[in-house]
């Protein structure tokens, strides 16, 4: 017992590591399986699929980058992304604060309304919203999708920033007002720096959400130039799918930035999540 | 003090962008879907109402929406249950682990973040007949299924392909709902379980479980509405084929909207889809809430 109780690590806790080890096993394998095959060449994938290339195939890079139109596709993301994400943060955490500490008797169901938002999917609207778009000529420009993409993200900023907002001590807006704030100083000197972390919270999520969506873009844009990047990955399904390399090749370019970013912060970006700005 | 927090014209200024916005664009919409499902409606024609005929086409006369709405029912139910109890796990064994807890949560959440177009065709190669993990299978002289090309069974194998691919990818998401809520859990009363000698086990039933309830009720409706308008993974590894067996109601909703432009009978599938969403959310709402309080 003795020996047991001075042993550092317990079986029960190894093999909860093994299982979790595995899963790490799990996550990585495709992804860096993805990087193998876009390296290699064709006839390579069917006679060595473990084998490392035998040469860098660094032009199945090239051939995607300009065949796929990737470059403008990125820029093209990275506008409506962008864009959408200022606006929906902005518009956002206004109404939130108007629902979260201003006394109106509407706020509840003000905030039931923009809860339709989190319960309807983008498809139940798309056949109305493209028919509007087209006749006011919004489809096939990068607005077309800005507009959207704003209102859906507002759903869940205000769903988040309302809580946040809610959770702030009343004295810290008393105290502000006392001194002679008016609204829009409270809101802007006060409750805007002091939720960072709700923001950036509800921030990632938007913009993760506005950057990966497939069907309204596919949807909403014909004009090649004008495509994101999710849609201009879809080429790849049809004539391009047995030429994995070129396609992975594509993959790759399309989800590194996003690695990136998420390397950088991904500390922030987990502690932001679980720092309780995601409570109910 | 109280004055300014009633001012109508600044609750007017701030309220009102986000508002105008959301009605244009997502509730008026909504209300246009109804309309529309009752029409006969193309892209050449303007709608003519036609009353339920959409309807009565859509679930007398039509096989894929009988599949779609099977494959999206199926999908909604196996990533409920098993990212639940795969998040709530996962959630459970990081709290409780001492090293490496953020390594671990970066890795499973990393899937989340990344666009499931791109994922979809790394998996549609993982799957395909002769190549990814059937090459893998082959090496051990096993012969591998044809992942996403059968079409036997109820549910057929590459619809359960796919949904163990979202788990896969979106485990993430719960796992951090529950770690979120699990932290929060007072410390003091773990110790007091266990000066009154509760084991691991026990904790977990009686003081874990009961309070992360009030997130279930979150994670779950985030889980059931996401499933059900899923698309893009289906779209980028099967397309809805071989011959619709895979489809699932936003597929067919794309299909037959922006393939075939039928938007009257388009916006009747949409309907459906609004109803089954609101249908889950509110059941979830109202189960779990009366659970919440009898604990």
């Amino acid at each position: 017992m003795m020996n047991k109780s001075k042993r550092p690590v317990s079986p029960i806790s190894i093999i909860i590591y093994i299982v979790l080890l595995l899963l790490v096993a799990v996550y990585l394998t495709p992804l860096l399986w993805m990087v193998n095959v876009s390296l290699k060449t064709n006839a390579e994938v069917f006679s060595s699929p473990f084998g490392m290339p035998e040469v860098l195939q660094l032009g199945n890079y090239i051939f995607a980058w300009t065949k796929g139109y990737l470059g403008r596709a990125m820029f093209n993301s990275l506008i409506v992304c962008v864009i959408a994400l200022i606006v929906s943060m902005f518009l956002g955490s206004m109404a939130s604060f108007a629902i979260a500490r201003m006394k109106w008797k509407l706020s509840g169901l003000a905030m039931t309304y923009f809860m339709i938002g989190m319960m309807v999917p983008v498809h139940c609207v798309l056949i109305p919203l493209f028919v509007r778009f087209s006749n006011l000529g919004l489809t096939n420009s990068l607005a077309g999708l800005i507009l959207p993409y704003i209102t859906f993200s507002l759903p869940m900023t205000i769903f988040l920033m309302v809580g946040f907002f809610k959770g702030m001590p009343r004295e810290m807006f008393e105290a502000a007002c006392i001194d002679g704030c008016n609204i829009y100083q409270c809101y802007f000197r006060i409750a805007i720096p002091l939720s960072k972390t709700g923001m950036s919270v509800a921030a990632l999520m938007t913009f993760v959400g506005n950057w990966n969506e497939l069907l309204l873009a596919m949807v909403f844009i014909s004009d090649t130039t004008k495509k994101t990047l999710p849609v201009t990955l879809t080429y790849f399904v049809g004539p391009y799918s047995t030429n994995y390399v070129q396609m992975f090749a594509a993959v790759i370019i399309a989800i590194a930035p996003t690695i990136l970013v998420y390397c950088m912060f991904s500390n922030q970006i987990v502690d932001g999540l679980t720092a309780g700005a995601v409570k109910g | 003090m109280e004055k300014i927090l009633k001012d109508k014209k600044a609750i007017v200024i701030f309220i009102a962008p986000a508002f105008i916005l959301f009605t244009f664009v997502l509730f008026i919409p909504i209300i246009q879907v109804f309309y529309y499902s009752l029409c006969d409606y193309n892209a050449l024609t303007k709608p003519e109402f036609v009353g339920l005929k959409n309807y009565i086409n859509l679930f007398t006369d039509d096989e894929t929406m009988r599949t779609a709405l099977k494959n999206s029912l199926f999908f909604m139910i196996f990533s409920a249950v098993s990212q639940q109890i795969t998040g709530l796990l996962l959630a459970v064994l990081l709290t409780n682990i001492k090293h490496g807890r953020n390594f671990f949560k970066n890795i499973y959440y990393l899937p989340c973040v990344l666009s499931s177009a791109a994922l979809g065709l790394l998996w549609a190669f993982m799957f395909n007949p002769k190549m990814g993990i059937n090459q893998m299978l082959a090496y051990f002289g096993i012969e591998g299924p044809m992942w996403l090309s059968s079409t036997k069974g109820f549910i057929v194998l590459p619809m359960w392909v796919i949904a163990c691919v979202a788990l896969w990818q979106y485990v993430g998401t719960t796992m951090m709902l529950y770690i979120a809520q699990i932290s929060g859990i007072s410390k003091e009363l773990y110790e007091a379980s266990y000066i009154d000698g509760a084991s691991k086990a026990q904790t977990f039933r009686y003081l874990t479980l009961p309070l992360v309830k009030p997130m279930m009720t979150i994670s779950l409706s985030l889980n059931c509405i996401g499933s059900l308008k899923f698309f893009d993974l289906v779209y980028n590894m099967t397309q809805g084929g071989p011959n619709h067996s895979t489809d699932v109601l936003a597929t067919h909703l794309y299909m037959q909207g922006f393939q075939y432009f039928k938007y009257g009978y388009a916006s009747s599938i949409s309907v459906v889809l609004l109803i089954l969403c609101l249908i889950v959310s509110f059941l979830i709402n109202k189960f779990i809430k009366a659970e919440t309080y009898e604990s």
